[in-house]
């Protein structure tokens, strides 16, 4: 039910933001640059409902990890009613050159849509704008490219917001008070760095809370051992954790555990993946920022889908349209709220 | 008076200014059994590994398959434990699969250099990608998970105070350490780093020691992917990604020579123990992160100078002595 509820308020909020930026592009004053605007893209209508043949790239930068296994399932259960669409899936291992020339591969084959998982916002815009140009629609999940590449949408979790509400979860945990650490990811990614701001800017209204130190894991849940080992050696009084991702929230509740202290400290993640919620209800974590990443794998084929089969391009935009996922507070007194089909 | 012979203790000294330096920035979190506890424990993985990768440097080759040979040994012994029925038993039998594993592409490593005569670069940068693919295709491209205590025992259990993956660590570095000084097979190795055509020449089995070399890398690369799955307790096609190169730093900061013939296990057991001190000393003085990589390598750069530096006058000495009898006779 709760599903539902979100892809309906997502699938609104998309149309909404679409319409706007539609809306504000049509009001534009000069219709030669309108005109000059809308001779830049090749694009093709086509039906993807009735059984003209589609073709959807999926571009991760690390097609391994959970979250990008959620997203390609999604995009997969969206697409796999129609037997005329065909979904492709690519990994970057993590190296935005690596994207760069996959892009170039998919534009060359013709793809109808991508979906692509910026892994440098900068580095890909120009592979965006020339997809978008040839009439391909880019659909970016959760990483962006540079603001002003304008493209057919973008599906992402919260970030800034999904600090904050964790910040204020943890505060409440804590009785707004004690010695807390972060476990950073790679500085750098917007996301995360937002992420990382939410929490902070909310931490810094319990006066009574101090952010002790601050390490980077890298994402890693081995290195997310090595540094709260660290911290637990160096701050005899740490009372909570902070890490970007799960699977370093994982590696600190881990160390947590080694140390005798499972439960003692006040392990947050985000993301929402399966293993940290069974750590929420084994008690090894204190929560997390759950987002369904199926359904946002599922959003973004939706609008990649809409797009190919509308006769709108990005042209008419004056803004990426972005649609944001519900996110989920989740502890140990609602984990068990998520079903198993909604753990991924 | 025999003169003091600095060269021979300039890698502990370094561990000693290591420690000496940080007891007196961090005393209260440096100096403890538990912090040593896991600087050991954090380097063991590393350690296991560059136990048996020092003999394919010792015979001049190089293995960079290291960290997708450990992904996806980690994944076989996780699958197999699963496929079972998750009980010791079947720990046991994933254990000995994954350990056959890495024996296995060690082998065929050995076997594709030494017959077709293709740099061990190539090869390596080859199977690299195979068992990249292979953990892949196991594992659906997915993490898999691991919660049985039988495996995680393997990571996390301890034993007076130090985890089990520290004495693996401990009791590799011996074998090794063993086989390399104390054997005839440990000679040979150098000696095929030295000049394989002589070794030939000599009689020793060129082939087969190289061969032997690739499997003890490959074998202990398996341990060193069963210990990581073990303490994450999860295998996936990125288990132990960026290992490659952590190990072959360890054994040059250690002294091992990349063209073989020149290095030992107590050396490259110090490259891995002084990388730990480091992440162990940046973390626990809050560098952050965008000042770590900085301080690391100009670190690291000082201490192999001074290793270097006690090497080379221990190397004149030496010529000077060997001149001075010449000259003498």
């Amino acid at each position: 039910m709760m599903k539902k509820a979100i892809a309906l308020m997502m699938t609104t909020a998309m149309l909404m933001s679409m319409t706007a930026g539609i809306v504000s592009a049509d009001r534009r004053e000069d219709p030669a640059a309108q005109t000059a605007a809308a001779g830049e893209s090749s694009k093709q209508r086509l039906d993807p409902y009735a059984g003209d043949e589609i073709k959807i790239a999926y571009i991760a930068h690390d097609i391994g990890t959970p979250n990008n296994q959620g997203w390609k399932e999604g995009i997969e259960r969206e697409c796999g009613s129609w037997s005329n669409i065909k979904v492709d899936s690519y990994g970057a291992e993590e190296k935005a050159e690596n994207q760069v020339q996959i892009m170039t591969d998919c534009i060359n084959q013709g793809y109808n849509a991508i979906i692509l998982q910026c892994s440098d916002g900068t580095a890909l815009a120009p592979s965006v704008r020339q997809a978008e140009e040839a009439g391909i629609p880019v659909i970016t999940v959760n990483l962006d490219c540079s603001s002003d590449t304008i493209h057919s949408a973008l599906v992402m979790a919260v970030d800034y917001d999904a600090g904050r509400m964790a910040a204020e979860k943890m505060a409440e945990q804590l009785g707004e008070e004690g010695d807390i650490a972060i476990i950073q990811g790679v500085p750098g990614l917007t996301r995360t760095d937002n992420l990382e701001q939410g929490f902070r800017d909310t931490i810094a209204n319990y006066p009574n809370i101090n952010i002790v130190d601050a390490q980077s894991a890298s994402f890693q849940k081995d290195t997310a051992m090595t540094v709260m080992n660290s911290f637990l050696q160096s701050y005899e009084n740490l009372k909570g954790v902070f890490a970007i991702n799960d699977a370093m929230a994982e590696g600190a509740a881990l160390a947590a555990e080694s140390a005798n202290k499972k439960g003692e400290i006040c392990i947050w993640g985000a993301d929402g993946e399966k293993d940290a919620l069974a750590m929420i209800e084994s008690g090894d974590m204190a929560g997390t920022i759950y987002t369904n990443s199926w359904d946002e794998g599922s959003t973004a084929a939706k609008i990649a889908l809409l797009m190919i089969g509308s006769e709108y391009s990005y042209t008419c935009l004056t803004e990426t349209p972005k649609v944001i996922m519900e996110p989920i507070v989740v502890t140990a007194e609602n984990v068990g709220d998520i079903a198993e089909e909604d753990r991924w | 008076m025999k003169e003091f012979n600095w060269s021979k203790y300039s890698k502990p000294l370094i561990l000693v200014a290591f420690v000496v330096i940080l007891s007196i920035l961090r005393p209260k979190a440096f100096l403890s059994l538990n912090n040593f506890s896991n600087v050991l424990w954090s380097v063991s993985v590393i350690g296991i590994m560059v136990c048996g990768t020092i003999f394919v440097f010792l015979i001049g080759g190089i293995d960079l398959s290291i960290a997708t040979l450990c992904a996806f040994t980690a994944v076989v012994v996780v699958e197999i434990t699963h496929l079972l029925g998750d009980t010791p038993v079947a720990v046991c039998v994933g254990v000995v699969a994954a350990l056959a594993v890495g024996a296995l592409a060690g082998a065929v490593h050995g076997l594709i250099i030494t017959t077709f005569h293709i740099p061990a670069f190539l090869v390596t940068f080859a199977t690299q990608s195979i068992f990249l693919g292979l953990a892949m295709v196991l594992t659906n491209n997915k993490i898999v998970s691991c919660t049985v205590p039988a495996f995680t025992a393997i990571g996390a259990m301890k034993i007076l105070g130090f985890p089990l993956p520290v004495y693996f660590m401990l009791v590799m570095a011996v074998i090794s350490w063993f086989i390399l000084r104390k054997t005839v097979y440990g000679r040979y190795v150098y000696a095929v780093g030295g000049n394989s055509m002589a070794s030939a020449i000599s009689g020793i089995h060129v082939k087969g020691v190289s061969i032997g070399c690739y499997v003890l890398s490959g074998l202990t690369t398996a341990l060193g992917g069963i210990v990581l799955a073990s303490m994450t307790q999860q295998a996936s096609s990125s288990t132990g990604s960026g290992y490659t190169n952590d190990v072959i730093t360890a054994g040059v900061i250690g002294g091992v020579s990349l063209l073989g013939g020149e290095g030992t296990v107590p050396g490259a057991i110090f490259g891995a123990v002084l990388m730990g001190l480091l992440n162990n000393g940046l973390n626990l003085m809050s560098v952050p992160s965008t000042h770590a990589g900085l301080v690391k390598g100009l670190v690291i750069i000082v201490a192999v100078a001074f290793d270097a530096m006690q090497h080379a006058d221990q190397s004149k000495k030496k010529a000077r002595k060997v001149k001075k009898r010449g000259e003498s006779v």
